[in-house]
C-alpha cells in the first residue's frame, strides 16, 4: 500500500519486548475506555460526565472506595485463577464455577459446626475460619482440577469442559440455597443462610483480610513463574507441550496442578466475596451475577500479558471501574449492565489490539522502480492489478 | 489487503501454441529480493529456461534458490527485476497466476491434501472444476495424460496411502492437467528410493522432449545435475555464481562452485574404539500415529563407541524408532535395555536422567522453543538436575555459564545468551540443540535427522560432533536418509523398510546399492549373504 | 408425551443451525468459540427488533445480519490479523455478553407477540434445518467449492499453491457460520424460549460447539446429536416425565451439561481417537500466513 511517496508494509514481528507489550496493553485499555464512551452517547451521557463519576466514586467517595477494594480482590483472585493455567496455555473460563463449588465447601463448614440455626451461633472462628478459607480452597481447587485432570490426560477441550462445569455447579447452588436445600435461609427466601457474626472475617487497614490473599498471591506467583523449576515447567508446556514433553515434563500432570492452583485461587475468591464482604455475609439469591464478574479475570488477565504483578493494578482499575459504572448507571439514569457493556468493549478492543503483537507497521519512502537489466522490455502483457 | 484481480483475456492454449525446439520459454532478469532484516536473498539473478531443456538450479541451504522459486512460482514477489514467458512480461501476484501462465510446480515437501484421493488432489483448484465434481470424467482425463508420460498411480486412494513417489507423480500430474509448459522442481529426488530416482529421471527426459521446460532445484545431489540437466546454473549467496552447459561441468567443478572453495567429500573418520554394549533392543514393535504398525520386531544392540546408521526413506519406521527409544512413544512388545537395565516404560525424564540424549529431527517444534531465550533453552535438559535446581529454584547464574560456553564451544552465532531461540537460524539453533544435549554427556545419543537441511559448513561441524560423542564412548544412534552420509558415518549400518531393520551392516561390508535396495523393499535375501 | 417430543425436535432444530454454523467454520479450518457470543446477539437483537417492529421477519434478518457480521468480526481478527483463534473467540464471547446484557435488559420479559404458526406440530423451521444438514452435506463432499474448503482445513498451504484464495473462502466460512449461528439465537429467542433474561442463553452455544467436536464434521451425525440433546434439554425441564421425583429439579437441570462433559472425554479417549480421530480438520485453529 501506498499513501503518498511512502510505503506502508506490515510486517510480522520477529520478538516483542515485554516494554513494547505493555504499552500495547495500556492502549488497548485507552482506546476501549474512547471506544465505550460512545456507549455513554449513545445512551444520552455525556462520556466525560460518566467518567468522572465514575472515577470519582470508585476512588474518592468513601462509600466506593470500600466497594472498590471488595471488587479489586475479587477480581485479582479470580485474575490469578486465570493466568495459572494461561500460563500453561491453557483456557480456564470455569472461575465460575470453581466459586460457586468454593462457596458452598466454606459454607458447609459452617453448616457442619451448626451455624445454619441462627446468625448469633456462638462459633470459634480461631477454628471454623481457617478451616473455611481451606474448604473453599479446595472445592474449587476440585472444580478446577476435573478440567485439568481431562485436558491433561486425554487433551479434552478445557473451555468447553470449564464452562459445562460452570452451569453443573450454577445448578448445585440452586439446588443447595433453594426449594427447601440443605443450605436454605431458614426464613424460606430463596437464597443461603446468613453467616453467623461470630466467623465474621477480621480486616486490615478497614479491608477485609483477604487483601492478604492478593498480596501474597502476587509474590508468591511471580516467584513460581520466574525463579521455580515448576513455573519453568509451566512456562514450557504453555509454550510447546510437545517439546515440554521431549524435555521429560509430566504434562499430564502440570495440567493437573494449573488447574487445581488455579481452581484453589477461585475458591478464595468465592470465600472472599460470600464470607468476607461487609453486607454480604451469605449466598445471595444473585449468586449468578457474583460468579460471572469472574470473567472479567480472562481480561484483567489477558491485559496484565499473564503477569501476577500487573494483575494488581489492573484489577484495581478494573473493579473501580465495575463499581463506579454501576453507581454512573444509576446516577445517569442509563440501563442495566453498563459495567457488562463495559467489559465486552474492552475485550474486544484488547483482541484488536493482539495484531500489534504480532505485525509491526513499517513507513518507508518510496523506491524508484528499477530497469530490469539485458532483454527485450517488451508488452505488458499480463499486467492485471495495477501497481 | 486483498486486491482483485482484473481478469484480462488470457488464453493458455494460444499463448503457448507453436513452440519451437529451443525456444526461450521463460526468462526472469535482474531479480532481486531483501528480506525484513537485510538479508539479500536474491540479488540480480538472470535465468532462462528453453524448450525440451532441462536446466538444472543448484545451489546450497541459504544460496537463494528457495526465494528464486518461490518468485518464479508467485509465492512472493521480487523487490526488483521481471518475468517474461515467451519474451511477455508478467507479473505474478499468487500462485494462481503462475498456474494461470503454465507455470507447474513439484514441491520437496508435497504439498497434497493427505486425507482427500489423488483425483481430489488433482482436481483442487482446477478452473474447470466448478460447481458439482465430476470425478469420472476427470479420472479418464487424467489417466490418459499418465499414459503419455509413462506414470502409474491409482487414482482412487487416498494420498496418505501413497509412497512418497507416488505422491511426486500425483503433484507432476496436477501440474501437467492444469497445463503446465515449465515445470519446477523443488529437490525432486529427495526422499526417493534409488529405484524410484531412476523412474522419475527417465520421466523428466520423456517430459523434455514433450517441449516442456523442466527446472529442477538441487541442494547436494551432483550426480543427478549431471545425469538429467542440460543446462545448469549454480546461486552462491543470492547471486548467480555460473551458468554453463552440463556438459562442461564436473562434481568437483560444481561443488567448488557452489561452496567458493575447494570441497573435501569426506569427514576424517577415526577406527571405532567400541566397548560395552549400551542399548540392547530386542523384538520391539510400536504403532504409528494412525495407529498401524510403525516399528515391527525390531532388535539391535550398540555398544559404546559405536554409531548405529539407521537408514531408510521417511515413513518407514526410523522416527517411531526414535520415539520409542527417547520414551515418547509406548511400545506395545519387546524390551530395550539400558547398560543391561530394562527402559522400555521408564518415563521420559527418567532416560534423561540414566544417560539417553536425543536430538529430534523437529527442532522448531520439539528440540527447542521458540518463544524462550537460548538460556530457557538450555534449561530443558537442566531443569531436573540438582546442580541447577535447588529446592525447586533454578539456578539461573549457572544456567547462563553454562550457555555462553555450549554457544562458544558450538561457535553458535548468536547476539548473546538472551535472545529467543526463534530468531536463531536452522544450523544455529541445531548447534544449540546438538549443544544441550551433547553437554550432558549422554551414554546413548540418538540424532534423528542432525544434517538435514542445514549449509554444507554447518552439517561438517555437526558430523564431526557426531564422531566426537563415539570418540568419547557413547553409542550413537544416527537416523539420515542420506546414504552418503550413512556411509560416511556410521559402524554398522541398519537398513530400515516398512518398521523393520533389513539387516545390520558393518560399514566396511556396506555398499551404496544393496542398502538402496534394502530400503526400497526390493532386496531379496540371498544364500550366504552376510 | 407428544408434546415432549415436538419441544425436543424444536430444541434439536436450533441446536443443528447453531452446530451447522460452526461445522461450516470449522471444515475452514477456523474455530469459533465465541458461538455462544453470536447466538447471544442474534438471540437478543433478533428479539429487539422483532418486538420494536413487531415484525418476526426484521427480528429474523436483524439476528442473520448481526451472525454475519460478529462472523466477519472474528474472521478480521483471526483470519487477516493474525489473533489467536481461540483468543478472538473469547473475545467475541464476552464482548457479546456483555453488550447483550446492556441492550436487552430494558427488554426483560416475554416477547408478546402472537406465536409463529407450526407444520404438523412443530416449527416449520425444523424441516428446513434437516435440508439444511443435507445441502451442506451435499456442497461439501460433491462439489468444488466443498473440495476447496475442505482443503482449506486440512492443508491451508496446499490449497494456496492449487490456486485456492485460502483468505477468501475462510472469510466465506466464518460469515456463513456467523449468519447460521446468528440466526439460531434469533429461533432462540424468537421461537423457542421468547422471554428475554439475562444470559437467557444458557450455555446453549457451548453445546452446539461441543456437538461440532461429537459429530466428527459430519452434518448428520451433527443433525444426529442435536436430537439426542435436544431430548436431554426438554427431559431436564421436566424430569417428571420419566422419573418423578427423583432429585430436585435443578439437579436435573445440569444432565445436559454432565452429558455433554462425558461425551466429550469419551470422544477425546484414546480408543475412540485411534479410530475415528482422523477425521478432525487437520489444520483446525491453527492461523495460516502465506510464505
Amino acid at each position: 500500500m501506498t499513501v503518498g511517496g511512502y510505503r506502508v508494509r506490515i510486517l510480522r514481528r520477529a520478538t516483542l519486548p515485554g516494554w513494547e507489550a505493555a504499552l500495547f496493553s495500556v492502549l488497548a485499555l485507552g482506546v476501549g475506555l474512547f471506544l465505550f464512551g460512545f456507549v455513554f452517547l449513545f445512551a444520552g451521557a455525556s462520556p466525560m460526565q460518566a467518567y468522572q463519576e465514575i472515577f470519582r466514586y470508585a476512588f474518592f467517595n468513601a462509600n466506593g472506595i470500600p466497594l472498590t477494594m471488595s471488587r479489586f480482590i475479587f477480581l485479582a483472585l479470580s485474575t490469578y485463577a486465570f493466568i495459572v493455567p494461561f500460563r500453561a496455555g491453557e483456557w480456564n473460563i470455569g472461575m465460575t464455577g470453581q466459586i460457586y463449588m468454593g462457596g458452598l465447601a466454606a459454607y458447609a463448614v459452617v453448616y457442619a459446626f451448626g451455624g445454619k440455626v441462627s446468625k448469633d451461633v456462638p462459633l470459634n472462628p480461631a477454628l471454623v475460619l481457617p478451616l473455611m478459607v481451606l474448604a473453599a480452597a479446595l472445592g474449587g481447587a476440585l472444580m478446577g482440577g476435573i478440567a485439568g485432570y481431562l485436558k491433561g490426560r486425554w487433551d479434552v477441550n478445557e473451555i468447553v469442559v470449564t464452562m459445562m462445569l460452570n452451569f453443573i455447579a450454577f445448578w448445585l447452588v440452586s439446588h443447595m440455597i433453594k426449594d427447601g436445600g440443605p443450605f436454605m435461609n431458614v426464613g424460606g427466601r430463596g437464597e443461603g443462610f446468613t453467616l453467623p457474626t461470630s466467623l465474621r472475617a477480621p480486616t486490615v487497614l478497614g479491608m477485609p483480610f483477604t487483601i492478604l490473599f492478593v498480596l501474597v498471591l502476587a509474590g508468591a506467583l511471580e516467584f513460581l513463574f520466574a525463579r521455580t523449576s515448576l513455573g519453568y515447567q509451566i512456562r514450557a508446556a504453555g509454550l510447546s507441550s510437545k517439546a515440554a514433553r521431549y524435555a521429560g515434563m509430566d504434562t499430564t500432570r502440570i495440567s493437573l496442578w494449573v488447574f487445581l492452583l488455579g481452581g484453589g485461587i477461585a475458591g478464595l475468591a468465592a470465600y472472599h466475596y460470600f464470607a468476607a464482604v461487609p453486607g454480604v455475609y451469605k449466598i445471595p439469591r444473585n449468586y449468578g451475577e457474583f460468579g460471572d464478574l469472574a470473567f472479567f479475570g480472562i481480561i484483567c488477565g489477558l491485559i496484565a500479558l499473564g503477569n501476577p504483578l500487573a494483575t494488581l493494578p489492573v484489577a484495581l482499575l478494573f473493579g473501580g471501574l465495575s463499581i463506579g459504572g454501576r453507581y454512573a448507571q444509576g446516577k445517569l439514569h442509563l440501563g442495566f449492565g453498563v459495567d457488562y457493556a463495559l467489559m465486552g468493549v474492552l475485550m474486544i478492543t484488547l483482541v484488536a489490539f493482539q495484531f500489534f503483537y504480532r505485525y509491526r507497521i513499517v513507513v518507508e519512502p518510496l523506491a524508484p522502480e528499477p530497469r530490469p537489466s539485458g532483454t527485450p522490455a517488451p508488452s505488458d502483457l499480463a499486467s492485471y492489478g495495477g501497481e | 489487503m486483498t486486491r482483485r484481480s482484473k481478469h484480462t483475456s488470457f488464453d493458455p492454449d494460444a499463448f503457448w501454441a507453436d513452440i519451437q525446439p529451443g525456444e526461450v520459454l521463460l526468462s526472469a532478469r535482474g531479480i532481486t529480493k531483501q528480506y525484513p532484516g537485510g538479508v539479500l536473498a536474491n540479488d540480480r539473478i538472470d535465468f532462462e529456461v528453453r524448450a525440451q531443456e532441462v536446466h538444472a538450479v543448484l545451489g546450497e541451504n541459504g544460496a537463494g534458490k528457495t526465494t528464486l522459486m518461490n518468485i518464479l512460482f508467485g509465492l512472493i514477489q521480487p523487490d526488483q527485476g521481471a518475468i517474461y514467458l515467451r519474451g511477455q512480461r508478467v507479473h505474478f501476484r499468487s500462485p494462481q497466476d503462475a498456474i494461470r501462465y503454465g507455470i507447474g510446480m513439484v514441491h520437496q515437501h508435497r504439498k497434497l491434501v493427505p486425507a482427500h484421493s489423488v483425483i481430489e488432489n488433482i482436481l483442487l483448484g482446477h478452473p474447470r472444476a466448478q460447481g458439482i465434481l465430476r470425478l469420472r470424467e476427470a479420472e479418464e482425463e487424467v489417466a490418459a495424460l499418465a499414459e503419455t508420460y509413462g506414470f502409474r498411480v491409482d487414482l482412487r486412494a487416498k494420498v496418505w496411502q501413497l509412497t512418497e513417489g507416488e505422491k511426486q507423480v500425483v503433484e507432476i500430474l496436477k501440474a501437467l492437467y492444469r497445463g503446465a509448459h515449465i515445470l519446477i522442481m523443488d529437490e525432486p529426488t529427495s526422499a526417493l528410493t534409488p529405484v524410484e530416482t531412476e523412474k522419475l529421471l527417465e520421466s523428466i527426459e520423456r517430459m523434455s522432449e514433450h517441449k516442456l521446460g523442466v527446472v529442477p532445484f538441487i541442494t547436494h545431489k551432483l550426480p543427478v545435475v549431471l545425469r538429467i540437466s542440460h543446462r545448469v546454473t549454480v546461486l552462491r549467496s543470492g547471486r548467480v555464481a555460473a551458468s554453463l552447459d552440463t556438459q562442461d561441468a564436473d562434481e568437483q567443478r560444481l561443488a567448488e562452485l557452489m561452496v567458493g572453495r575447494p570441497v573435501l567429500f569426506d569427514v576424517q573418520k577415526p577406527p571405532a574404539q567400541e566397548g560395552e554394549p549400551v542399548v540392547q533392543v530386542e523384538g520391539v514393535s510400536a504403532r504409528s500415529d494412525k495407529g498401524n504398525l510403525a516399528l515391527d520386531n525390531v532388535s539391535f544392540t550398540v555398544r559404546s563407541g559405536q554409531i548405529l546408521g539407521v537408514a531408510g526413506v521417511a515413513g518407514n519406521g526410523q522416527h517411531e524408532l526414535a520415539e520409542v527409544l527417547a520414551g515418547l512413544r509406548g511400545v506395545e512388545q519387546g524390551r530395550i535395555l539400558l547398560n543391561g537395565q530394562e527402559i522400555t516404560r521408564a518415563p521420559v525424564l527418567a532416560r534423561w536422567q540414566q544417560g539417553v540424549g536425543y536430538t529430534p529431527a523437529e527442532r522448531t517444534e520439539v528440540g527447542s522453543i521458540g518463544e524462550f531465550t537460548l538460556v530457557e533453552n538450555v534449561a530443558m535438559n537442566y531443569f531436573w538436575d540438582p546442580d541447577y535446581n535447588r529446592h525447586g529454584v533454578l539456578d539461573e547464574a549457572k544456567l547462563r555459564e553454562l550457555t555462553e560456553q555450549i554457544l562458544e564451544e558450538f561457535r553458535v552465532a548468536a547476539p548473546g545468551p538472551h535472545v529467543k531461540a526463534k530468531t536463531l537460524s536452522g544450523g544455529n539453533l541445531q548447534k544449540v540443540i546438538m549443544g544441550r544435549v551433547l553437554s550432558r554427556r549422554p551414554r546413548l545419543l540418538i540424532a534423528n535427522l542432525p544434517a538435514q537441511g542445514l549449509d554444507i559448513g554447518a552439517t561438517e561441524f555437526v558430523q564431526q560432533k557426531l564422531l566426537e560423542a563415539r570418540a568419547e564412548g557413547a553409542a550413537v544412534i544416527f537416523i539420515s536418509e542420506d546414504l552418503d552420509e550413512i556411509l560416511m558415518l556410521s559402524d554398522v549400518v541398519a537398513p530400515m523398510y516398512e518398521g523393520r531393520v533389513v539387516d545390520l551392516i558393518p560399514a566396511d561390508q556396506a555398499d551404496k546399492e544393496t542398502i538402496g535396495a534394502m530400503i526400497a523393499g526390493s532386496y531379496q535375501q540371498q544364500e550366504g549373504t552376510p | 408425551m407428544l408434546p415432549f417430543i415436538l419441544r425436543s425436535l424444536e430444541a434439536a432444530m436450533i441446536f443443528t443451525f447453531a452446530g451447522l454454523g460452526e461445522l461450516v467454520n470449522q471444515r475452514g479450518g477456523i474455530l469459533n468459540v465465541g458461538l455462544e457470543g453470536i447466538m447471544l446477539f442474534g438471540a437478543t437483537l433478533g428479539f429487539v427488533a422483532a418486538q420494536t417492529t413487531e415484525s418476526y421477519l426484521v427480528g429474523f434478518l436483524v439476528g442473520v445480519l448481526v451472525g454475519g457480521l460478529l462472523g466477519l468480526l472474528h474472521g478480521v481478527f483471526s483470519i487477516s490479523l493474525g489473533v489467536d483463534q481461540v483468543v478472538s473467540g473469547m473475545g467475541i464471547w464476552i464482548f457479546s455478553f456483555g453488550m447483550t446484557t446492556y441492550i436487552g435488559s430494558p427488554f426483560t420479559g416475554p416477547l408478546g407477540m402472537e406465536r409463529l404458526p407450526t407444520v404438523l406440530g412443530i416449527s416449520p423451521f425444523f424441516y428446513v434445518a434437516v435440508l439444511l444438514a443435507v445441502g451442506i452435506w451435499f456442497v461439501l463432499t460433491k462439489t468444488s467449492l466443498g473440495l476447496a474448503i475442505r482443503s482449506v482445513g486440512e492443508t491451508p498451504d496446499v490449497a494456496e499453491v492449487s490456486g485456492i484464495h485460502v483468505a477468501r473462502l475462510r472469510y466465506l466460512c466464518v460469515v456463513v457460520g456467523g449468519m447460521l449461528a446468528g440466526f439460531a439465537g434469533a429461533l432462540y429467542a424468537l421461537y423457542y424460549n421468547p422471554v428475554w433474561n439475562y444470559n437467557f442463553l444458557m450455555g446453549w452455544g457451548f453445546i452446539s460447539l461441543a456437538l461440532v467436536f461429537f459429530s466428527m464434521w459430519n452434518p448428520f451425525l451433527l443433525f444426529g446429536g442435536a436430537l439426542l440433546f435436544g431430548l436431554l434439554w426438554q427431559l431436564s425441564l421436566n424430569p417428571e416425565l420419566l422419573l418423578p421425583g427423583l432429585f430436585s429439579r435443578y439437579i436435573w437441570r445440569m444432565v445436559p451439561f454432565a452429558v455433554t462433559v462425558l461425551v466429550l472425554v469419551f470422544i477425546s479417549t484414546d480408543w475412540f481417537r485411534a479410530r475415528w480421530g482422523a477425521t478432525r480438520p487437520q489444520a483446525l485453529g491453527q492461523p495460516y500466513h502465506r510464505e
